[in-house]
């Protein structure tokens, strides 16, 4: 599903964000990035999303090589991949559904499809009754599964989360990994940056390591060390 | 695939947003708009009053016959050997009456009792050297020949007026265009704003994979809003400047050359679409520089 071949990427003042990177994450993983803050993570997650592009080396998303890709094909590579904040990122003067159904409104879903998914998905995430709500009226972890929802409403192949535990207390952080656990048994592949020991921990999944731009440890059903 | 209902939502919600904002760039686009078409209509009204002075006519024989009589034929023979006379232009009797007919289409009393008939042909004549003193000294020879009816000059009062319509109209024009420039920049800011004020759904809009136009759209809408509602401002104005000024000179009475100081509905039109078309072209690259600027899809 992914394939990163010998991926450098440098940013401006020749600081190596990530170096000869290899990985291969098979349809269906569920992968741990871990690693100290700047060790590369949240750069690996934005290459996955073409939000960057790399120096040197090749990304395939789904067999296609992401760095060739000309710019006009990039929302439609994104309708792909669903992305979850630490911070949420959610429309304050929006509902709940009104959130999730954005995601689909401007990829032009019409209204049919939406009525149909957002309270497909706000079940998943356990939010069917709060759907009429605003975010400032929600818990962090609730927030955080508006996310999610947001992310997963079109059904993406892939699911990315750059530490969506980050803000939340470890309880709340259980609820979102159990989601992200279920998302992940539907068949998505999902790799998650984050500094959480104990859900690295607990949840015994691959666990891919970065130090200083270099994948130092890939490990499978692996701790965080 | 673009939503309608999404994109006319999302412009109405960023004009709703930045009200103030918008008014103002409303009100810059009108004012900016308006004196670009006040300009225009009084180089119309001025054209239309000394029409017949033009390209440096500098005084016209009047005939009594013309068409070809014996005393026409005398004068046009004069006119074409005389040293001092640069070019010259018969306007024969039809012409002329037309002509009439447009200066005093206002005031049928004087079209009831003048026909075809009563109007005569003309010679616009253009001399070497437009000099006061030798135009004097060149019309005054077509006095009194058998044929001519009389002989006018354009004189100051016409030269004054169409001096006085260019400066004031090149002045016009300039604040015009300066503060055409102001509302491009105007527009430009509005957005940004408003793009601004979106950052974090613009962010998410491209990361669900929302298209670079999709994005665009509703603020280049936005822009195009406030210059077209710009330009219905300017156009009201420009309307009511021809009703309630330029068409009241030509009602003065007693003042024969401002008989023709007036804008025909036509001609309001053509200028009202040469606001609208700026207006629009205006909003489109004010729009077009604020996207470009300050959305990095």
């Amino acid at each position: 599903m992914i394939k990163m071949e010998k991926v450098t990427k440098v940013f401006k003042g020749d600081v190596v964000a990530l170096r000869d990177v290899n990985i291969d994450i098979g349809k269906g993983e569920f992968v741990f990035l871990v690693g100290p803050s700047g060790s590369g993570k949240s750069t690996f997650i934005r290459l996955l999303n073409r939000e960057d592009v790399p120096e040197n080396g090749r990304i395939f998303v789904a067999g296609r090589d992401i760095g060739r890709l000309s710019g006009w094909r990039v929302p439609f590579l994104r309708r792909n991949i669903g992305y979850v904040f630490q911070d949420y990122k959610l429309l304050q003067k929006k509902t709940v559904a009104e959130n999730v159904a954005f995601a689909l409104e401007v990829i032009g879903k019409g209204p049919q499809v939406i009525n149909r998914q957002v309270p497909a998905i706000l079940e998943l995430v356990g939010l069917a009754r709060k759907m009429d709500r605003f975010p400032h009226e929600l818990s962090g972890g609730e927030q955080q599964r508006v996310s999610i929802a947001r992310a997963f409403v079109n059904r993406p192949l892939i699911l990315l989360a750059d530490e969506p535990t980050g803000n939340l207390d470890p309880k709340t952080s259980v609820g979102i990994m159990g989601l992200l656990e279920r998302i992940n048994e539907i068949g998505t592949t999902v790799v998650m940056a984050t500094h959480d020991r104990s859900i690295v921990d607990s949840m015994r999944q691959r666990v891919v390591e970065l130090d200083r731009g270099m994948v130092v440890r890939d490990q499978a059903r692996g701790v965080y060390q | 695939m673009f939503s309608l209902r999404y994109v006319l939502r999302e412009t109405g919600q960023n004009l709703w947003r930045n009200v103030l904002l918008a008014v103002a760039t409303v009100v810059t686009v009108g004012v900016s708009l308006a004196m670009f078409g006040g300009f225009m209509l009084f180089q119309v009204a001025v054209d239309g009053a000394t029409a017949r002075w033009q390209d440096g006519v500098e005084f016209i024989v009047w005939m009594n016959s013309g068409d070809g009589s014996a005393e026409d034929v005398s004068v046009r023979n004069q006119l074409s050997e005389s040293p001092g006379v640069q070019r010259w232009e018969y306007v024969d009797r039809r012409q002329s009456y037309e002509e009439f007919r447009e200066f005093f289409e206002d005031t049928p009393e004087v079209l009831e009792i003048i026909d075809a008939e009563g109007v005569p042909p003309y010679y616009r004549v253009v001399p070497v050297d437009p000099d006061p003193d030798v135009v004097e000294e060149l019309g005054s020879q077509f006095k009194g020949k058998p044929g001519v009816r009389t002989v006018t000059f354009a004189g100051d009062v016409i030269r004054d007026v169409q001096n006085l319509s260019n400066r004031t109209g090149r002045a016009l024009f300039i604040g015009s265009i300066v503060l055409l420039g102001a509302s491009t920049l105007l527009i430009l800011n509005t957005l940004a704003v408003a793009i601004n004020n979106r950052r974090t759904e613009i962010e998410i809009m491209r990361l669900v994979g929302a298209t670079k136009w999709f994005i665009r759209v509703p603020f280049m809408l936005e822009g195009l809003v406030q210059g077209m509602l710009g330009a219905v401002v300017a156009m009201t104005t420009n309307a009511l400047l021809r009703n309630y000024v330029i068409d009241q000179f030509s009602t003065a009475d007693g003042l024969q050359l401002l008989a023709g100081f007036k804008v025909d509905d036509a001609e309001l039109l053509q200028v009202n679409l040469l606001v609208l078309a700026i207006a629009a072209g205006v909003a489109v690259f004010g729009s077009i520089l604020a996207v470009s600027m300050h959305l990095n899809e």
